[in-house]
């Protein structure tokens, strides 16, 4: 039986998970729009995409709206192949391979 | 979502996933304002040049066709001022956005190419607006604009072989099958829809 990897401690949390489902499924997305749907707390959603963007999961770029500041944040190729190996693990977990 | 660190199944962690990727649809409620305004001015320009053709002596009926310079420019600003208010850009949304810049280059090198032959440009350019307005048919999944793109094909084929007259009215009806009854749709829906 092949043994299950580890998972990615960067993505296996629930907000930062919610915020990469999200920018893997668009082409980029401001803070407003990921508060609303992940529906966080402004400082808590500030830290993980701060976490994210270390992890250089996500690029976030600043710019000035109407007469307020806009936070954009897109994913990288990094946090996509993350991504990507992250759900193929969880698919693992809950279907393993049957045993030879 | 408060407890971000705390420990999750393997289905939990297939469920953030699945319910977030469900959540990240967005309404192109521009569309519409598109629609309209390029039906309404498409449909004023191209009947005024029908009608002076008709009507007067004027040599050069096409001239109104000038009105769709500035319109490019008002269609490019709107576009710009709501696209910065926009919190989310999805891939439909270059596809769409990026359709419409396509034919807007494909339209200004055919008046070049064929500017000695104005006359005759209508059932080209409705071929050629076809595509786009199909492609966001299919982007917007809303049927009455996929059904305008078909009109588009059926009118430019009719204009061909109908002779002058019916070749002159073709664009003004191709304008209120193609643009303006999927615009009024399309805004009467609202932003309920989403892509």
């Amino acid at each position: 039986m092949t043994p299950f990897k580890e998972l990615d401690p960067l993505l296996h949390s629930q907000l930062r998970l919610a915020i990469m489902s999200i920018l893997i499924s668009v082409d980029r997305a401001d803070f407003t729009y990921l508060r609303d749907k992940t529906e966080a707390t402004a400082g808590n959603l500030s830290v993980q995409i701060t976490k994210l963007k270390e992890g250089g999961y996500i690029e976030v770029s600043k710019s000035f709206g109407e007469s307020y500041p806009q936070t954009m944040c897109q994913i990288t190729r990094l946090g996509r192949t993350r991504f990507e190996e992250y759900v193929k693990i969880i698919e693992q977990y809950i279907k393993p391979e049957p045993p030879k | 979502m408060e407890n971000e660190e705390k420990l999750m199944t393997g289905e939990e962690s297939l469920k953030v996933i699945t319910a977030m990727i469900n959540k990240s649809r967005v309404s192109l409620t521009q569309s519409s304002f598109h629609l309209l305004f390029w039906g309404w001015l498409i449909f004023a320009c191209s009947l005024s040049e029908f009608l002076l053709w008709k009507l007067t002596d004027f040599a050069t009926p096409w001239y109104v066709w000038f009105f769709v310079i500035p319109g490019v420019f008002i269609s490019m600003t709107y576009g710009f001022v709501k696209g910065r208010k926009q919190h989310v850009f999805t891939y439909a949304t270059g596809i769409y956005v990026w359709a419409w810049i396509a034919f807007l280059f494909s339209s200004v090198v055919f008046f070049i190419v064929h500017s000695d032959h104005m006359e005759s440009v209508g059932k080209y350019m409705l071929l050629m607006a076809a595509m786009p307005t199909l492609i966001s048919g299919i982007v917007l999944k809303f049927r009455p604009l996929i059904w305008g793109a078909v009109s588009f094909w059926v009118i430019a084929l009719i204009a061909h072989f109908g002779g002058n007259i019916i070749a002159g009215l073709a664009m003004p009806v191709a304008m209120i099958t193609g643009y303006l009854i999927p615009g009024y749709l399309l805004r009467t829906k609202g932003s309920h829809d989403t892509i």
